[in-house]
């Protein structure tokens, strides 16, 4: 998996402040931006799809819903292990179960102030980049076998 | 600091003790729960008397049942298919990594075999799991 | 030009089917043996490491919550606890290194080993620049075996090379093929601390080390990293040295028919 970072983001603000939080890390992955869910399935399935090393993913999105891209992720082999981060402002519970039932590895509610905002998805960047061990390339063929 | 509660499958009673050590040192109160084998583990989460925890700290190389089917089992449970996992192993088997991720395990770390760095390590999960991830809610687990 | 004869086929003989069959067997359980050893080695370096992370973890608790109830000598016991620990984790790394040469695929083709020379040259001097440090590499080296082992062997002759020559501001670093025995034995040769020939059976025995730490640092593991890595090409390693007058060490990579173009150099110390 490479380590490229999909940052899936219709609000103009947050984008930049994620991306800024990002470097924070000295982390040199390269961040590719999606601002709608119709853009973000395109880049992950679509015909040029490449592979992600990390999806941070918006719930609210123009186009396609957060979830529906999510579902779709899990559905495609391709996508199916690829980390996923939810990172939305929703307060609904049911976003959350929904999110976990879907199979998203994470999920963080963007902080209000603009510090631990900033703070936050630094930490994100760093557990799933550095810390967490990359998932196996799809061709194992355990992970045919071992299909849900 | 939020109030979700660690379930650490863990049989080495070393790494056990220094893992509680690590997460009392960088101020992480939350209650631990150790199950000391898959068995134990098993009928802890699938016991309704007693809360889904918050993150459940995985080894592999367990007795009684592995930390793999542990993990099946819960992928299997409709409530405890969303409780998230950290698979925390020392195995550097590819096959575990592989296994593991396509059971659905949320994470999975390497325990570093340095000290200073697994005692790193274990704050970072504890940090991101406890205080930046929101855990599934229990309430609308019992309820699912 | 170099040409190297394939190996004869022996004529089978009817007389000799049980012998050959004994051999097979033999063979067979031999190298079954020998992966044994191989798996062994790996998982013990492997499970190993858990106490020891228990041991340098425990060490640091008395240090740290009863520092008040432990005076010098005690904390000079933990330190010396920790730094036993530390180097028995790099010996067990080692020996990882060691088996994991044992236990991997060995793919053959012809490999330039001048081109790996010089990646590994640059490397080096990239880590720590010494500017009176000369590398002279044969031209047209090539050798028959497999592209990784044969890295990391040069790796280790190169790097026990350059550092066997660092207490001198000047040095030479030789890489090239002569000839032993009627085939062409490639060889690294420096003009650094060397050893003296009494010692040269011993040199190729894991963890066995000639110089103290203080002088030159290191487990002692990359020579006999060398030597399995030589032995699983089916050729012979050997070194010649002089205190103080450098090392040569040789290494045969019998196999195909393939042609070298480098010239054949004396193979004496000067």
């Amino acid at each position: 998996m490479t380590d490229t970072i999909l940052l899936v983001e219709d609000n103009a603000d947050d984008e930049k402040l994620t991306l800024r939080a990002l470097q924070m890390n000295n982390t040199l992955n390269p961040v590719i931006i999606a601002r709608d869910g119709a853009e973000a399935l395109e880049l992950l399935l679509g015909t040029e799809a490449q592979p992600f090393g990390l999806v941070l993913l918006d719930l609210r999105l123009p186009k396609v819903h957060g979830l529906t891209v999510l579902q779709r992720m899990r559905a495609d082999p391709r996508t199916r292990l690829t980390p996923v981060v939810i990172l939305t402002s929703s307060k609904e519970e049911a976003d959350l179960v929904s999110g976990y039932a879907m199979g998203v590895n994470s999920y963080i509610r963007k902080p209000v102030d603009f510090h631990r905002f900033t703070e936050a998805v630094a930490k994100v960047g760093m557990y799933w980049l550095m810390l967490n061990e990359v998932p196996p390339p799809m061709s194992a063929p355990a992970l045919a076998a071992a299909q849900p | 600091m939020k109030n979700g509660s660690i379930l650490l499958v863990e049989d080495n009673p070393d790494d056990e003790k220094l893992t509680l050590r690590a997460l009392k040192k960088n101020n992480i109160a939350n209650p631990v729960k150790v199950a000391r084998d898959g068995q134990e583990a098993l009928d802890y989460l699938f016991d309704d008397n007693q809360p889904l925890p918050a993150v459940v700290l995985l080894d592999l190389r367990l007795p009684k049942v592995s930390g793999l089917e542990v993990l099946k089992r819960m992928r299997a449970d409709p409530v405890r298919k969303l409780v998230p996992v950290v698979i925390l192993t020392s195995s550097k088997e590819e096959s575990d990594l592989t296994n593991g991720y396509a059971l659905g395990t949320n994470s999975y770390i390497r325990k570093p075999v340095d000290f200073e760095q697994f005692s790193e390590t274990v704050r970072h999960l504890g940090m991101y799991w406890l205080v930046l991830n929101e855990a599934p809610p229990v309430g609308a687990l019992e309820k699912a | 030009m170099q040409t190297y004869p394939t190996r004869p086929q022996a004529a089978p003989l009817a007389l000799n089917v049980p012998l050959e069959q004994q051999l097979r067997e033999r063979t067979a359980e031999l190298e079954a043996a020998r992966a044994e050893l191989v798996d062994f080695a790996y998982s013990i370096s492997h499970d190993l490491r858990a106490p020891l992370r228990s041991i340098v973890g425990f060490a640091k608790v008395i240090e740290e919550d009863y520092a008040d109830r432990v005076d010098a000598e005690g904390r000079d016991a933990l330190h010396r606890v920790r730094a036993a620990a530390r180097k028995m984790a790099e010996q067990l790394d080692d020996m990882l290194k060691l088996s994991r040469v044992s236990r991997s695929e060995l793919t053959r083709e012809p490999v330039d080993l001048g081109d790996l020379a010089r990646e590994i040259a640059t490397e080096l001097e990239a880590a720590a620049p010494r500017p009176g440090v000369v590398f002279d590499i044969a031209p047209g080296l090539v050798g028959w075996g497999d592209r990784r082992l044969l890295a990391l062997l040069l790796q280790n002759l190169l790097g026990n090379a350059w550092k066997f020559t660092s207490a001198h501001a000047s040095a030479r670093i030789e890489i090239g093929v002569t000839s032993a025995a009627g085939e062409p034995a490639y060889f690294v040769r420096d003009d650094g601390a060397g050893f003296d020939m009494a010692d040269a059976r011993r040199l190729f025995n894991p963890f066995q080390r000639l110089h103290g730490t203080a002088e030159f640092p290191g487990t002692g593991i990359g020579l006999a990293i060398v030597r399995r890595i030589v032995q699983r090409h089916g050729g012979r390693v050997w070194a010649e040295g002089a205190l103080e007058k450098g090392a040569t060490f040789y290494f045969t990579l019998p196999g195909a028919r393939i042609e070298t173009q480098a010239p054949v150099r004396e193979a004496a110390l000067t």
